[in-house]
């Protein structure tokens, strides 16, 4: 048996968890140091109860009548601009550089098109690595609710930090002007 | 061993009544051989009971998920993984292998499932592949560390778990980390002499290899046979230390085998200038010769591995054949008299 087993075993535990941790630290600073954007998102979907209560959700805008469903869809950057107190697509790029020279803000990620019928305008969905927010299951339903309420419906934002890693972290979401934020507790 | 002793009792009665054993010796013989660890019921009642403990507290924990705060929730991750280590650091100074083994095997998937957790608590976006990469090196950490053969049993299924999700055939993506991760499994396993992970390793090792075929590009005749007498090679290097190495070994040899002739066989469908009845002689040779050596080694895997695979190259002669039956009537006379000359050349020289 060797005699440092315990040591070694302690210190590779140690190592572990501070990566952990530092993940965690790392994440929760980058998220509040970022550029904070509103972009539009859609209904929620059901909960899934194999990976916690959590809320789909999809970062979709009309597109404006007449514009076009951007070209090159998957080149990797997308260039966000402001319009009133969202964020809206202002093009995609294969570089960061590029995509600064189409909006201010310039997010990783991609863009696509969908609907487009005679009856239903054309929409832009974004990929930007934010899809679902854990919640506890009485927020997550309330929300669904009030998304799915017909015309009435109120607006839905999702509250994103681009970091300088151009990197998307959610940091919550305003659903008829309530506005709730991930926090540490 | 407890299999083994029944086996020896019997055998030892068998001698002593033929004389080839004097009497006397049976105690000593069997001594030398010991008892075997067998698990008390008393024992078996705790490991249960444990188990049942485990799932009510998980339950628990689940059920009241949501109104525990975020932060919590992370120490209460952090908080079972490091009791998991302590359990093993304490199991390591007590000098009870079998304990901090296991402890360390499930304290590498509480981590790989507190990665996963704590992207969920903080809604930290990632990459599954990265997270079950990141996951499979912390097991390996862990098996280093504390000499664990089920962490690092775990390390090498969550490394090929990451090299699976993000499309198991996608050419010119990321390298497998399984191609890196199961040689070093296949050593660990040689120096632990642990059976188990020689079997896990040897697997990775043929899944590994073929995802980085694929991934270097569509495999060609060169790439795949190339492969196949790289498997082919440790196959043999295995075997040569079979009897001193142990179960490791004779594990290791089996997948190297299964290696040699999957790559072997694959070259002759995917490959472009080693195929038709020419690769199909050489499947069908291989395989009679691997079953004769399957036999003598006593190796049933190896054995039963070769019997499929003279299955399939008897398929493969008569669909490539069609209704030439004539043709394939030659083939196989030439197989048979090729496999009766050589059984009788390997008789003649074996001493009497």
């Amino acid at each position: 048996m060797i005699r440092a087993l315990p040591i070694r075993i302690l210190g590779a535990a140690a190592l572990l968890i501070a990566a952990l941790v530092a993940l965690v630290v790392y994440e929760g600073q980058a998220r509040a140091s970022g550029r904070e954007v509103r972009l539009a998102m859609e209904a929620f979907d059901p909960r899934s109860l194999l990976t916690g209560h959590y809320a789909a959700l999809q970062l979709a805008d009309a597109l404006p009548a007449g514009a076009r469903c951007p070209d090159g869809g998957d080149e990797g950057w997308i260039a966000l601009r402001p319009e009133g107190s969202v964020h809206r697509l202002a093009g995609v790029a294969k570089t960061r550089e590029g995509a600064l020279k189409l909006g201010p803000v310039a997010v990783r990620g991609t863009a696509s098109c969908i609907g487009g019928g005679a009856e239903e305008a054309q929409r832009v969905v974004l990929d930007i690595g934010v899809d679902r927010l854990h919640a506890d299951q009485t927020e997550a339903e309330a929300l669904e609710a009030a998304l799915r309420a017909g015309p009435d419906r109120p607006e839905a934002l999702a509250v994103v930090s681009v970091g300088r890693d151009g990197r998307a972290r959610l940091k919550g979401v305003i659903v008829g002007g309530r506005r709730t934020d991930l926090d540490w507790f | 061993m407890a299999g083994y002793r029944k086996r020896l009792e019997q055998d030892l009665e068998r001698w002593i009544a033929a004389g080839l054993v004097p009497a006397d010796s049976r105690a000593a013989i069997l001594g030398s051989v010991g008892e075997g660890r067998r698990l008390d019921a008393a024992t078996t009642l705790a490991a249960v009971g444990s188990a049942f403990l485990g799932i009510a507290v998980i339950a628990f924990v689940a059920a009241n998920w949501d109104a525990i705060p975020r932060l919590a929730r992370f120490v209460l991750v952090l908080g079972v993984f490091a009791g998991l280590c302590g359990g093993a650091a304490w199991a390591a100074r007590r000098e009870r292998p079998g304990l901090r083994n296991g402890l360390l095997a499930i304290a590498a998937l509480v981590y790989a499932a507190a990665i996963g957790l704590t992207g969920q608590i903080f809604d930290i976006a990632g990459s599954p592949p990265a997270a079950l990469h990141g996951a499979g090196l912390a097991a390996g950490l862990l098996a280093l560390a504390g000499r664990s053969s089920g962490a690092a049993m775990a390390g090498l299924v969550l490394l090929g778990l990451g090299d699976l999700s993000d499309g198991p055939f996608q050419e010119e993506t990321a390298l497998p980390w399984l191609a890196f991760g199961a040689p070093l499994g296949a050593g660990l396993a040689w120096a632990w002499r642990s059976s188990p992970l020689a079997h896990t390793a040897g697997l990775g090792l043929v899944v590994g290899a073929m995802l980085l075929l694929i991934r270097l590009g569509p495999p060609n005749d060169a790439g795949l046979l190339l492969t196949s007498a790289g498997f082919a090679a440790l196959a043999a290097g295995a075997r040569w230390r079979r009897d001193t190495e142990g179960a490791a070994a004779g594990g290791l040899f089996g997948w190297c085998v299964l290696g040699a002739l999957a790559f072997f066989v694959i070259a002759g469908f995917e490959g472009k200038h080693f195929e038709g009845l020419p690769h199909r002689m050489v499947w069908l040779a291989l395989s009679a010769g691997l079953l004769a050596l399957g036999r003598a080694d006593r190796h049933g895997a190896v054995s039963g591995l070769a019997v499929i695979s003279l299955i399939g190259a008897v398929c493969a002669i008569l669909f490539d054949l069609g209704l030439g039956l004539m043709s394939a009537a030659g083939v196989f006379l030439v197989s048979a008299l090729a496999a009766l000359v050589a059984g009788w050349l390997m008789r003649r020289r074996k001493p009497a």
